[in-house]
């Protein structure tokens, strides 16, 4: 408890030395310089990691290629085959409508899946009564592997591309809608505290409270459902009409045409990480109080 | 001090923080009989206090005895079990428009700008747009900080967050301001500055204000009157006076001749009332 701050031993405060408001001319020279010393390390980092990768990629596809130039063509194919292969299906065959397909499809299921999950995250979150009345069936939903549902749905729906888009929409709706939960839970609770303290209404809690600190996890959501939404339309395009790249692989790899199949998967691959990078730049500009931390000129 | 100069910068005299210059009545405090039970425990048992217009009240006392709990109630943020608070005359029972409060821990949402921060009480509570950016400007003038409205709480070290959370509380002109252990975040240089800026904000815009705070020289330094709590049940144990007159500087009240005999009475008083020692410093 007893605090002794000697007033000999360290004289009189001075307000403004270390973080006042007025910073010397010296100072901002001073922190103009380590800015630029962080920028420059950054940039090194980031040099760095991209050479890493570009190796990383250089020794995958070669080791692909050497052991797909030394087996038989039924069973593996050399990249360069693969490739090859990619682009006469796109050039002589559907690809390009095939891809098209599934991705008109892809985005309506994901958007209406996303959609689901914000709306039923947040109203988990933020009311207690709406976590009472629907979170056991949003946890047994998102611990069922929704493949389970897709004979139903089919019962139900048919084989169309409607029931295509409600199976894709299923598989990323739980964990999005799960992902909001705990983020709107999440937000400190302190801060709901201040929100009570400043007498925001309920409006207004939703505007400045809420929503913004549900951001970053609606994005993170967003993220880990298009991995789900990708397992969506590939599952669906094979339980129920044989339609777009699922038509495309299940065509090729049944009459053994593996390096064209390999390349339909490499063109999911491709799809998933793509999109991903999408979100990746979303995010970026949705949060702007979180790119403060990676050490471009703060000072924790 | 710097932030004197920059407090005077507005330069108009305009009310920034509430005046006690204008005459105005209100902003006093009035708790009779508070009682407030964790489970089996009373955390705050039988508790008048009687806090008059423009006091500045320092609450010190051990960990657990019911300070906090006291200034959340007084704040409308934890329910009353039984008794009454008045401020100003009205019934607390939830948080009053009337009165601000300084979080431990900022309570800044990271979320928006230093600016917007301090603004969105007043545009929640309906202030015009240009009304509400101009109350903030001079709030965050007050505090030193209007040259950073456009950064985020992330790019500020602790004692500036919580200039941001005391230029928030005074921007909307409350009668009462209601500060939970401020600066018991930040380290103890930038603890000993923002004290002497309060004192200087005090100074010139008198105001009823309730500090809770651990540290018995905080308490003297920053105080008309101290009231020590004891625990178990938690309740006052003393309420001094500090015969230091205003304006004070840190350094002016370390020196004054009743700084000692105050620092050990109190602490006097809260050896007695608690038994275990192991409280933080």
């Amino acid at each position: 408890m007893a605090q002794r701050v000697e007033p000999q031993a360290t004289g009189a405060a001075r307000p403004g030395d270390r973080h006042g408001g007025v910073a010397g001319v010296g100072d901002k020279a001073l922190g103009a310089q380590v800015r630029e010393a962080r920028r420059r390390r950054a940039r090194r980092a980031r040099r760095r990691f991209l050479a890493i990768r570009l190796t990383s990629l250089v020794v995958v596809f070669g080791a692909w290629q050497l052991y797909g130039m030394h087996t038989i063509a039924i069973l593996f194919a050399p990249i360069t085959t693969v490739l090859h292969q990619g682009y006469l299906l796109f050039a002589h065959d559907q690809l390009g409508s095939q891809l098209g397909y599934s991705m008109w499809t892809f985005v309506c299921g994901y958007a209406i899946g996303v959609a689901v999950g914000i709306v039923l995250g947040m109203l988990m979150g933020a009311y207690r009564w709406a976590e009472a009345a629907v979170s056991m069936y949003v946890f047994a939903l998102y611990a069922t592997p929704m493949v389970a549902l897709v004979p139903i749905i089919s019962l139900w729906i048919g084989f169309d591309a409607t029931a295509q888009i409600v199976i894709i929409a299923l598989f990323v709706t739980w964990p999005m809608t799960v992902t909001v939960f705990h983020g709107v839970r999440q937000i400190d609770a302190e801060l709901m505290e201040v929100s009570r303290s400043l007498r925001l209404n309920r409006r207004q809690m939703w505007v400045h409270v809420l929503l913004p600190g549900a951001v970053p996890y609606v994005i993170t959501g967003a993220t880990q459902g298009v991995a789900m939404g990708l397992v969506g339309v590939i599952i669906a395009e094979l339980q129920t009409q044989l339609s777009g790249l699922g038509d495309a692989l299940q065509t090729q790899s049944q009459t053994y045409h593996t390096a064209a199949a390999l390349a339909v998967i490499l063109l999911i691959m491709v799809l998933g990480v793509g999109l991903r990078a999408i979100l990746g730049l979303v995010q970026h500009r949705a949060v702007p109080w979180l790119r403060i931390d990676r050490g471009d000129g703060a000072q924790r | 001090m710097a932030s004197v100069e920059m407090a005077s910068a507005p330069g108009d005299g305009r009310r920034v923080v509430g005046a006690g210059e204008s005459g105005r009545s209100g902003g006093d405090i009035a708790c009779s009989g508070l009682y407030k039970w964790y489970g089996d425990s009373a955390v705050v048992a039988g508790l008048d206090l009687y806090v008059a217009q423009n006091q500045f009240v320092c609450v010190v006392g051990p960990s657990g005895c019911g300070k906090t709990t006291l200034l959340r109630m007084m704040a409308g943020l934890a329910s009353i079990d039984s008794g009454t608070i008045a401020i100003s005359g009205r019934q607390v029972n939830g948080p009053l428009p009337s009165v601000a409060v300084v979080f431990q821990h900022y309570g800044l949402f990271p979320w928006k700008t230093v600016f917007n921060n301090v603004a969105l009480p007043l545009r929640a509570s309906g202030v015009a747009k240009g009304e509400a950016a101009r109350r903030a400007n001079d709030a965050l003038t007050l505090v030193g900080l209007n040259d950073i409205g456009d950064q985020y709480p992330a790019q500020l070290s602790g004692g500036m967050k919580q200039r941001v959370g005391l230029a928030r509380a005074l921007a909307i002109q409350p009668e009462v301001v209601l500060l939970d252990e401020p600066f018991a975040a930040v380290d103890a240089q930038t603890r000993e500055i923002l004290q002497e800026e309060l004192l200087a904000l005090w100074s010139r815009y008198q105001q009823t204000a309730v500090f809770v705070t651990h540290s018995i020289d905080e308490a003297i330094t920053l105080a008309d009157r101290v009231i020590v709590m004891g625990t178990k049940p938690g309740r006052i144990v003393d309420d001094i006076e500090v015969p230091i007159g205003r304006p004070r500087s840190v350094a002016s009240v370390r020196r004054h001749e009743s700084y000692t005999p105050l620092r050990e009475r109190i602490w006097d008083q809260l050896r007695g009332s608690s038994t275990a020692g192991g409280e933080r410093g």
